[in-house]
């Protein structure tokens, strides 16, 4: 009797439940310009883990600065008053990323995703920007993926990408006379997509690849692959390692003495927080692509300042990138008067900008790359550094148009 | 509970697992079982009320996932230190299903879990010869495998970047295949249907031999049973049932990432079962939703340590509760009522 008893009140209840579960309706719409009267700015990123410092919390705090700005110029002709930034921790890991999206789109209804470092966790987001049509803007991440195959309306990539890297890199410092180049690179996707563009623009660029050679990832010693490397005596010795391998790395191509023969280092990505951590007697010389550097002009240098004054720190590219970012999509809300994504959209698409990270820079329509100078950085010597975080110097700036992949090499229909 | 009636009232061991024994019940035990299996229900119904959808399915899939390893793992005292293999396996063959056939997504998540079944046949059948660490060992060796597969395989799997894109296509049903919300339910009842399967597995004969092999191999051997043979049997149905969870949960993601086969995910599932409680099935489904919403929690907290935290817990639950928070539950409450009923 009992059983019975309960088992009919375990239905009944799972009925009840269910039936009021369909009275539900799905997100609430209002008419207004300005969903749910406020403007939310949400910045997804890594702030525990390895790319903390490059991006992380104070990537939070330059979009705050920019909605401070953005109050500051437009005062009461704001297009609103309610502008909020929220975060999350996706902790390099693209389903706590994919979920966590959702999660900002739908419960602290979020306009705009901004940041998303980690190629697999910008995918993911990029897909759920795709199904809820609202804003991404990625700036973190390096794949051409988020403006190639898997391109989509709603998402634009604003800082680099490998194309830009290798291609800044491997261009410039063939031109310098590096005619004769070894490529090291860790064997997985990212690894993969640097080697082949470094390839394709040293060989463009007249120079030749003479050997390339994969190493595991992760992976502590490098002292075989730099020995193999080395005795094929080559101009360039090119890495396309990242982060903790990248450290390990260079720190075995100096004990090896190989700069001391005349073999250069040029480096796939390296962040300015890279060059910190480990100190600049490490990567002294060593040439890589910036997308942007604090101290290359005063523009650059009054917004550093700042950003020193908020945080503490220098900003890295992707500290200014977001800025930048948040910036311009502010900026396309006001003029469009509405967030509704479609219009914010229209807004953006082909817009040519210049601001304190976007120098030529250009929204291409066609595929949502954000295109703007690139810079061939080397890292000084020591002796050279006149205050903290000094440590890079400008070699050549790459114009907007040759930096980027060519729209019509990005296989992007949206 | 010091003055509790404890001594003698019970010939239970002090095993984490005792559980398992009391199948044989009184009609007053049974009531309560129905009960609890009711109060289960209205919260498993009930969960996306409270819960962002998302997560509540995220709770439900890592519920089914802890279950199916306590089946080795409580009742077979094999540990598996590979069940990532599983999970994650069935969810790319489930999503590369959905993505190229567009078919239905329980008939993509069953594609899953067959597969998952497959591949644990050669995978059990070699591991289950080993036992203790070795079959841990063996079983890590197999999933790290399986990761290799899935990472370099990019043209199929978009190795690190994951397989995008899996639609969650249900008969046409468009609140199903958009809102969170609604599939939930759509998915629950496979979710169910899961953890009804395991209880039958474990409280069956099949599931006492599994039990009498666990305590004591070289006895069930003496009684004639082919050990295993059982122990590869426990391991695909177990497989399976990891299969249905992870297809499930590559749906309701709409991808797979590299994740889902890492060894992370064979810890992450190893701590929720042991912090729920093994032996217990209902610990796998406590120990899941306590991490899960944890962690959720805290990537939106700011905090920064989530492995500090929950690596404190399971300190903590290990050196004072060794049954896990269910197993410590109900073994309170099943001393109580046995003593109770022998009064």
């Amino acid at each position: 009797m009992k059983r019975k008893a309960a088992v009919s009140a375990a239905v009944l209840s799972a009925g009840a439940l269910l039936l009021s579960a369909c009275g539900q309706g799905g997100p609430g719409s209002d008419g207004g310009a300005i969903s749910d009267d406020k403007l939310v700015l949400a910045v997804l990123n890594d702030q525990s883990g390895v790319y903390k410092d490059l991006s992380g919390p104070n990537s939070v705090k330059a979009v705050e600065m920019a909605i401070a700005d953005f109050e500051e110029k437009h005062g009461d002709d704001a297009v609103t008053s309610e502008i909020e930034v929220v975060s999350a921790d996706h902790q390099n890991e693209p389903d706590v990323a994919n979920t966590k999206a959702q999660e900002l789109y739908d419960r602290e209804l979020a306009d705009v995703i901004l940041d998303v470092p980690t190629s697999s966790a910008a995918l993911a987001v990029a897909n759920q920007a795709k199904t809820k049509q609202k804003l991404f803007i990625n700036v973190g991440a390096a794949t051409t993926e988020l403006t190639g195959e898997q391109c989509n309306k709603y998402t634009f990539h604003w800082a680099y990408d490998t194309y830009m890297l290798a291609n800044g890199t491997g261009a410039a410092v063939t031109k310098e006379g590096g005619k004769n180049w070894q490529i090291i690179y860790p064997d997985y996707a990212f690894g993969q997509d640097m080697e082949n563009s470094f390839t394709a623009a040293v060989e463009a660029a007249g120079g030749t690849v003479g050997g390339t050679i994969p190493t595991p990832f992760p992976n502590d010693n490098f002292a075989t692959f730099l020995t193999k490397a080395a005795a094929k005596n080559p101009d360039v010795i090119g890495t396309m390692q990242a982060g903790g391998d990248l450290v390990n790395l260079v720190k075995q191509f100096n004990e090896a003495g190989l700069a001391d023969k005349g073999i250069e280092l040029a480096v796939g990505l390296m962040f300015i927080t890279d060059i910190h951590s480990l100190g600049v007697e490490q990567f002294a010389g060593t040439s890589f692509t910036d997308a942007w550097y604090w101290n290359m002009d005063e523009e650059s240098r009054a917004w550093a300042d700042r950003f020193l004054e908020e945080t503490g720190t220098r900003p890295s590219f992707a500290h200014a990138a977001n800025y930048s970012a948040a910036t311009q999509y502010l900026e396309a809300v006001q003029r469009a008067g509405t967030d509704d994504a479609d219009a914010v959209v229209g807004e953006l698409e082909g817009l040519e900008v210049d601001d304190v990270f976007l120098r030529n820079g250009e929204i291409r329509a066609e595929d949502h790359r954000v295109i703007h100078d690139a810079y061939l950085a080397r890292v000084k010597s020591p002796e050279d550094v006149t205050e903290d975080w000094d440590y890079e110097e400008i070699v050549t700036t790459i114009p907007a148009e040759e930096a980027f992949r060519p729209v019509e090499e990005s296989g992007c229909s949206m | 509970m010091s003055n509790d009636v404890t001594s003698g009232a019970t010939a239970h061991l002090d095993l984490p697992t005792d559980d398992v024994h009391v199948s044989a019940t009184t009609p007053r035990r049974s009531g309560l079982r129905w009960l609890l299996l009711a109060a289960g229900l209205v919260v498993a119904l009930a969960l996306p009320w409270f819960i962002y959808p998302p997560i509540a399915m995220d709770i439900a899939c890592w519920a089914l996932f802890a279950i199916s390893l306590d089946i080795l793992l409580g009742y077979c005292g094999l540990l598996s230190f590979g069940h990532a293999a599983f999970w994650g396996g069935s969810a790319y063959c489930t999503g590369l299903v959905a993505v190229h056939y567009g078919v239905p997504f329980p008939v993509a998540v069953l594609a899953g879990m067959l597969f998952a079944m497959l591949i644990a046949v050669p995978i059990g059948y070699l591991s289950v010869r080993a036992t203790g660490i070795y079959f841990a060992m063996v079983t890590l060796a197999f999933a790290q495998m399986i990761y290799f597969i899935a990472n370099q395989w990019r043209d199929v799997t978009g190795g690190e970047n994951g397989l995008q894109a899996v639609p969650k296509s249900f008969f046409g049903i468009e609140l199903v295949e958009t809102e969170s919300f609604y599939f939930y339910y759509a998915a629950l009842p496979m979710i169910l249907l899961g953890m009804w399967a395991a209880w039958r597995i474990v409280h069956s004969p099949f599931g006492r031999v599994l039990v009498a092999i666990r305590d004591n191999a070289p006895r069930a051997r003496a009684l004639g049973y082919d050990v295993e043979t059982y122990k590869v049997v426990a391991f695909v149905l177990s497989a399976g049932l990891a299969g249905l969870a992870g297809g499930l949960f590559a749906i309701s993601h709409g991808f797979v990432s590299l994740q889902e086969v890492n060894w992370t995910t064979s810890g992450k599932v190893v701590l929720m079962a042991v912090l729920g409680g093994i032996g217990t099935l209902w610990g796998g489904v406590v120990g899941a939703g306590f991490i899960v919403v944890l962690e959720d929690y805290m990537a939106s907290s700011g905090f920064e340590g989530i492995g500090i935290v929950t690596g404190s817990v399971f300190v903590v639950v290990v050196l004072l509760f060794r049954r896990g928070i269910w197993g410590t539950l109900a073994h309170h409450l099943g001393r109580r009522r046995q003593a109770g009923t022998r009064d």
